[in-house]
């Protein structure tokens, strides 16, 4: 075997342009990257809930793609509008966060300054809060506890 | 008696040695990651976002925060095939 043996899996990757067909509605979908998308992720759990919830329990039921394109329609639509909200009204505070998450390998519990400006900024202009499910009772929140045992190395 | 200082020119040379390495270790990494520190750690998720935001801004740790996503985003997905006839 001291000839070149081609691989079986191919080593151009394939990229197919064909659009969707045009019986399905179109919506335009969400041009934000990983970053952004974890710094808002918690408000985007309290706006979209009900949207989110549909979407999960459809998905529950069967999970082909094709199947959940409605409920999927409406997540984006309501993400985006979330995003242009945020944008908004505390795009400081925002590009602040996720800056600082893509400095620190996308880790919450090492940007906990900027999170707090920006839980705030969203709390007063849009009345959102971040909400950590399945927190348990009596207990505080990780991101409200004033000296957590794992945090930065540095102030 | 005159300070042997041949002998801590090993010291000298070692030191510089690592230096360099790691020097250049640095700056190649943080060159492949557009000046951020490297993503460890990372699992299936982090995998398939950051293909996503390769999609979205060409590099792999590319970031962007405008809603409206480039023209083409819906139809730049990159699938891995594999010969079987």
């Amino acid at each position: 075997m001291s000839s070149y043996q081609p691989g079986s899996v191919q080593t151009h990757p394939y990229v197919d342009p064909t659009p969707l067909p045009d019986d399905i509605p179109k919506v335009q979908e969400l041009g934000v990257t990983s970053g952004p998308l974890k710094s808002a992720a918690f408000f985007i759990g309290a706006y979209c809930k009900e949207y989110n919830e549909d979407f999960m329990l459809c998905k529950a039921e069967n999970r082909d793609p094709g199947h959940c394109l409605k409920e999927g329609r409406r997540v984006t639509r309501c993400a985006t509008s979330l995003i242009n909200k945020m944008r908004e009204n505390c795009l400081s505070q925002f590009q602040e966060h996720w800056s600082c998450l893509e400095r620190n390998n996308q880790e919450y519990y090492l940007c906990r300054k900027p999170e707090r400006s920006l839980n705030t900024c969203m709390f007063e202009k849009l009345g959102l809060t971040k909400v950590i499910p399945g927190t348990p009772q009596g207990q505080k929140p990780i991101h409200e506890v004033e000296n957590p045992v794992f945090k930065a190395i540095q102030k | 008696m005159p300070v042997p200082w041949e002998a801590l020119i090993p010291f000298g040379l070692v030191t510089v040695m690592f230096g360099i390495s790691g020097t250049l270790l640095n700056v190649s990494t943080k060159a492949q990651n557009l000046g951020k520190p490297v993503r460890h750690n990372i699992d299936n998720w982090d995998e398939m976002m950051m293909r996503r935001d390769e999609q979205l801004t060409g590099h792999r740790r590319g970031q962007r925060d405008d809603p409206v996503p480039p023209p083409g985003f819906e139809t730049s997905s990159v699938w891995q095939t594999e010969k079987t006839a």
